[in-house]
């Protein structure tokens, strides 16, 4: 069961994790260049850095995931080495993941008692005591959860919490969470805030992996800072400022806020009307969305990760079945067409997962980037595909969005993520269709990279294009919309024009707070 | 260490695969030896001298008077091969090769012995009913796995047993032979026959089966459908990303494998002894050596008829071997299959560790 | 023709063989694997019960030597899948030609055979008398008089289900099925726990061979399993995997067979009989398919 250290004591911290001189490299990356991390019993620690500093693979050596190339680990005092998460988990180290570590067909206690169960004899589990463990936590913790829900029909933000419960469950001291509010809404994420403190108070250390500065300055003791793989600085939270920590971060003043010249909106492209779509059980994933697109204009749809947005996209590009409502592309209905009709009329996708939705992997960057294209232009004499047409084509993407290959036949598997998602990108620009639906265009991508997309969108809307923008990252919204909508529990609840759109109001409608 | 947690980041402990395993023709090479190792290891244990063994193996694969046997395997196994090809190529397996084989030949077999037509006329309809017959008989497992949701693999099998015991229902019953004890059909009239080629028993029907070697080469990778089939194989969501309707490719695909391999059925039925005796097609496991033979080759058109021709040439070369040193030839079997799973093993190393689907 | 307890008698026969299968097929998709293999493992079982008992004169070390090779044959897939992550599918499409292929050859250099091997020597399993059971009118005859295995596979039927849903192993194979990192994550062996359902499957394959080989009828013959295996795959689709769901499945065919013999002796071509467990299977599958359906291929990165 669970243990408490007794004192707590905030003003001498100890030492509980001590990380020096961690050195991970991956084939071509350094990951982490000698990194130096200590946590203390009772503080909440916040480790920062953008996309690709080196955050998570410094979690997880700490959680046992990763063994560093170089770097020790003392663990309460003592030198510690972990060879697998399980040894962390038994050493007291927890973590939670982005992406949730549980077994959906389980129920809640199931999930949290899962590895260390109460038995009875002959390996039965004891099930009421298994119960009774986590209604104590629950109780203790203010977590709200039904024991005996499988956790298949929980919501995520509530799925995070049985996350933590199994953590505590196991008793662990050091607890580490992984971006853990980009699935929460603002009020929820002031709720984990609350819980977090209060782990802390009890003398846990916790370890706060996140890129969010506002979060960082609101609940965090201490914050340690990586930039390519380096660790900048160590500051005491209220010694620090939102400025240094940017700077910190990114090297240089913070202009992730540049915001682009407005459109001019003209005809309407995609118009969605009504536009329902099942979700699991009866409550429909997107419920009467309705919003139109005009060639032209980027317009943002905004919102917590599971609220409807993907699937939302989904029956928008086809992927998934309209359940009612309708949506029409240039005047056209096409609710209920294939996707390749729909293309066909004038659609272009850049999905969020570009490795198993965008391409395939083991397939050649040629065949990749002929895709769309192989029913019409690469076609040669007699209906036949050229193998040169498609080489041609392919150069032709490569070269404009400058991506870095060795040659056509290279599979795209083997290019670094900037490269796939320009790859990708550069093929459903290509295809210059009336709409371009972009879901999480930047998502795990450099910096640099990040500006030439967002540059390249621009310039997609201002040749007279319509673009659908997803996603998660409030700055791209509010950086590159024309209009913004936000979902929240699968309904539109709100739509601004780019002026009316501050981050405040965002945030609220976000968390379902509009009126 | 699980699989997953494998893929997501390599650990630092696992060891690499060898640079032997890096390729696939390394792989294939590792598989290949590896059965002819094992081969020979049982041929000595069961007091064979395996040079003895493999003399004969090698004269009655490719000996002059053997040699037309040979081909006379090479033909179905290479048409089953390529048959059960295509549908790999979309990364979809059909084992239910044999009752669409069957159903092909009950096709040409009705048709033969009942037009109208002129016998060459009727040759040419018997080929059409009896691809036709497997081409539906697929394309009918094809709509249960994308209609009513019962996997390809376990529909189109299941679908098989009924196909083959509607066969041997019909050649015992309404078409036997009534001059015969034998479970076998009346003989298809004189000259309702495929031509043959040469003195032997080699029909034109090898031709025809070399033709649907090339189209498929052909299509494979110089048209758009073998565009789509290919990227389906290696991505099913890119695939449906991209507008490729899988139901639609799946129904396409079956009725060509179903077709090809009730083609292959009717050529059979129109060559030597010209009728069709119950199990003649399913005992010698034409269908199911094809299929290994797609599977060693990854479904690649010109590598799955390459190791068709093998495979059919050790098949039958045991025969001889049989004769000359008593060693069984289900020994060939036995060698194939563990190609087989060497090579699905070994592969998995290629790609780091897979874990299942 | 009668319903009577004859028919049940010979369904309840009929099925266990393949109930066997089911079981372990049940097991290895409760771990995350798709087990294909039970055709050719199950063949593997029938040869080395008719093996054992032949030699031995005991037709108990036959049930032994069953499950012995049974599982140790079931041990290419545990190596070949889960150790090496080879593909699943492709190593069982060969292991059922290798059983094929391997029972055909045994036959020959050990028993001098071609076809089928049988001998009024050879010793199968004899039928249990259930002293008072027996006695229930219409339900006695139905449950009484079958060979021992038939019983154990209700026994596995429980015993399953109690591992499966009240311990702790099953709790830990249930999640390892569904998502293999977290279960490594909190200390569970994947990969032992997978040889260890992949081989005790592989044991509970040579149960149902020896079944058929010993109980059902008393000889080998090549490819005897016919098609059993692959319709105890199906068993573990439509029974969802849990032990009792995969028994009443196994029933359905049980039924259809045992149906079909009689329907036989009133006349119907044997071939339409032959055909009638597949065509049952395959209908009891559309039924049932709004529960199979497999998902929406792009539901899997909503969900992510």
């Amino acid at each position: 069961m669970t243990n408490t250290d007794n004192g707590t004591n905030h003003t001498t911290p100890r030492p509980v994790v001590r990380l020096r001189g961690i050195t991970v490299r991956y084939p071509g990356v350094l990951a982490n260049d000698g990194v130096d991390l200590d946590l203390a019993a009772g503080e909440i620690h916040a480790l920062m850095g953008e996309n690709g500093a080196g955050k998570s693979t410094l979690a997880s050596v700490l959680y046992g995931a990763r063994r560093p190339d170089t770097g020790t680990l003392d663990l309460f005092g003592a030198p510690t080495r972990l060879a697998s998460p399980a040894d962390a988990i038994a050493a007291g180290i927890g973590m939670v993941h982005q992406h949730f570590m549980l077994f959906p067909g389980l129920t809640v206690a199931e999930n949290v008692v899962y590895g260390a169960e109460p038995l009875h004899r002959f390996g039965v589990v004891d099930r009421a005591a298994a119960r009774r463990a986590v209604a104590d936590l629950v109780r203790r913790y203010g977590l709200d959860l039904d024991p005996d829900a499988l956790v298949r029909d929980l919501p995520v933000g509530v799925r995070q919490r049985v996350e933590i419960l199994k953590l505590l469950h196991r008793g662990a001291r050091v607890l580490i969470l992984d971006e853990p509010t980009a699935v929460l809404t603002p009020g929820e994420a002031d709720r984990l805030f609350t819980v977090l403190r209060g782990l802390a108070a009890e003398g846990r250390a916790v370890l706060l992996v996140t890129h969010k500065l506002g979060e960082v300055l609101a609940v965090s003791h201490r914050v340690t800072v990586l930039r390519d793989g380096r660790r900048t600085t160590v500051l005491r939270t209220e010694e620090t400022t939102a400025g240094d920590l940017a700077a910190a971060m990114t090297g240089r003043d913070l202009d992730l806020d540049v915001v682009h010249p407005p459109g001019t909106p003209g005809e309407p492209v995609l118009e969605v009307r009504e536009l329902t779509v099942a979700g699991r059980g009866t409550k429909p994933a997107v419920d009467a969305a309705t919003f139109t697109v005009r060639a032209g204009e980027i317009v943002g749809i905004a919102g917590v990760a599971g609220n409807g947005q993907a699937e939302l996209v989904a029956a928008v590009v086809g992927l998934r079945r309209a359940r009612s409502g309708v949506v029409r592309l240039r005047g056209e209905e096409i609710t209920h067409a294939p996707v390749a009709d729909r293309r066909r009329r004038g659609l272009a996708y850049l999905p969020e997962d570009r490795g198993e939705v965008g391409a395939a992997g083991q397939a050649s960057l040629a065949d990749n980037l002929a895709a769309g294209f192989h029913r019409g232009p690469l076609l040669g004499r007699f209906g036949f595909l050229s193998p040169t047409a498609l080489t041609r084509h392919a150069r032709r993407i490569i070269d404009r969005f400058r991506v870095r290959t060795p040659d056509t036949r290279t599979p795209i598997a083997a290019l670094s993520g900037g490269n796939q998602q320009k790859a990708v990108l550069g093929r459903e620009l290509a295809h210059q269709a009336p709409l371009l639906v972009a879901e999480q265009p930047t998502r795990g991508v450099d910096i640099g990279a990040v500006q030439a997309i967002h540059a390249e969108l621009v310039a997609y809307r201002d040749a007279g294009h319509a673009v659908l923008l997803v996603s998660a990252e409030l700055s791209e919204i509010r950086g590159l919309s024309d209009r913004v909508l936000v979902c929240y529990d699968g309904r539109v609840v709100a739509e601004w024009d780019r002026d009316e759109a501050t981050e405040h109001r965002i945030g609220l409608a976000m968390a379902g707070e509009a009126g | 260490m699980t699989s997953r947690t494998a893929e997501a980041t390599p650990p630092a402990g696992t060891a690499r695969p060898s640079r032997l395993l890096r390729t696939r023709g390394g792989v294939v090479a590792l598989a290949v030896l590896t059965g002819v190792v094992v081969g020979t290891l049982v041929l000595a244990g069961t007091g064979t001298n395996p040079l003895t063994a493999y003399a004969a193996l090698a004269t009655g694969a490719f000996g002059p008077d053997n040699l037309p046997d040979t081909l006379s395997y090479v033909l179905p196994v290479l048409g089953m091969a390529t048959a059960l090809a295509i549908p790999l190529r979309a990364g979809m397996v059909n084992l239910g090769g044999e009752g669409q084989l069957v159903l092909g030949a009950v096709g040409a077999l009705v048709t033969g012995l009942f037009s109208p037509l002129p016998a060459p006329l009727t040759v040419v309809a018997a080929l059409l009913v009896g691809t036709l017959a497997g081409a539906s008989y697929a394309a009918l497992a094809a709509l249960c796995d994308s209609h009513l949701g019962v996997p390809l693999l376990v529909s189109s099998l299941l679908l098989s047993y009924p196909a083959i015991s509607f066969a041997s229902y019909l050649v015992r019953f309404p078409l036997a032979d009534p001059g015969s004890s034998l479970p076998q059909s009346e003989r298809l009239p004189a000259g309702v026959a495929l031509p043959t080629l040469g003195a032997g028993q080699i029909s034109v029907g090898l031709v025809a089966v070399l033709a649907v070697v090339a189209a498929y080469t052909v299509v494979d990778r110089r048209t758009p459908a073998g565009y789509e089939v290919r990227m389906t194989g290696l991505g099913a969501r890119f695939a449906s990303y991209a507008g490729i309707d899988r139901p639609r490719l799946t129904v396409r695909v079956l009725a060509a494998s179903g077709g090809i391999a009730g083609l292959v059925g009717a050529i059979l039925v129109l060559g030597f002894p010209f009728r069709f005796i119950d199990g003649a097609l399913i005992s010698p496991q034409y269908t199911w050596i094809g299929l290994m033979a797609a599977l060693l080759a990854a479904a690649h058109p010109v590598g799955t008829a390459v190791a068709a021709f093998f495979f059919a040439a050790l098949t039958s070369g045991a025969f001889e071997m049989e004769r000359i040193t008593q060693a069984p030839r289900e020994l060939t079997a036995i060698v194939q299959a563990l190609v087989i799973i060497v090579l699905a093993t070994s592969t998995g190393l290629l790609r780091g560790k897979g874990g299942p689907r | 023709m009668t319903i009577d307890p004859a028919l049940f008698s010979a369904a309840l026969r009929a099925l266990t063989p393949i109930l066997f299968a089911a079981l372990a097929g049940a097991l290895c998709q409760r771990a995350g694997i798709f087990n294909i293999s039970l055709e050719g493992t199950m063949l593997v079982g029938c040869f080395a019960g008719v093996a054992g008992s032949w030699f031995t004169g005991n037709p108990w070390l036959g049930v032994a030597l069953a499950v012995a090779a049974s599982a140790a044959f079931s041990l290419v897939l545990a190596v070949g899948s889960v150790s090496l992550g080879g593909d699943a599918i492709v190593i069982s499409v060969a292991m059922n030609l290798l059983a094929v292929g391997l029972t055909a050859f045994l036959l020959r250099t050990v028993f001098g055979a071609q076809g089928s091997f049988s001998d009024p020597e050879l010793r199968g399993l004899d039928r249990v008398r259930l002293p008072l059971v027996e006695e229930i009118p219409l339900l006695g005859p139905v449950l009484s008089g079958h060979s021992p295995l038939v019983y154990v596979s209700w026994l596995a039927v429980a015993v399953t289900a109690v591992l499966l849903y009240r311990c702790r192993w099953g709790l830990r194979l249930r999640g390892l099925g569904e998502n293999p990192a977290a279960a490594a994550s909190l200390g569970v062996r994947v990969t032992r726990q997978r040889y260890l359902v992949v081989v005790a499957g592989g044991g509970l394959c040579g149960l149902g061979g020896a079944q058929l080989a010993l109980g059902n009828v008393t000889l080998f013959a090549e490819n005897m399993t016919a098609g059993r295996g692959w319709i105890a795959v199906v068993a573990v689709m439509l029974g969802a995997a849990a032990p009792v769901g995969v028994f009443l499945a196994a029933l359905l065919f049980g039924l259809a067979e045992a149906l079909g013999f009689r329907l036989q002796g009133l006349g119907l071509p044997q071939q339409a009989t032959d055909a009638a467990p597949y065509v049952v299977t395959l209908i009891a599958l559309f039924v049932s398919s709004r529960r199979l359906r497999r998902r929406d291929p792009v539901e899997g990165a909503v969900d992510r």
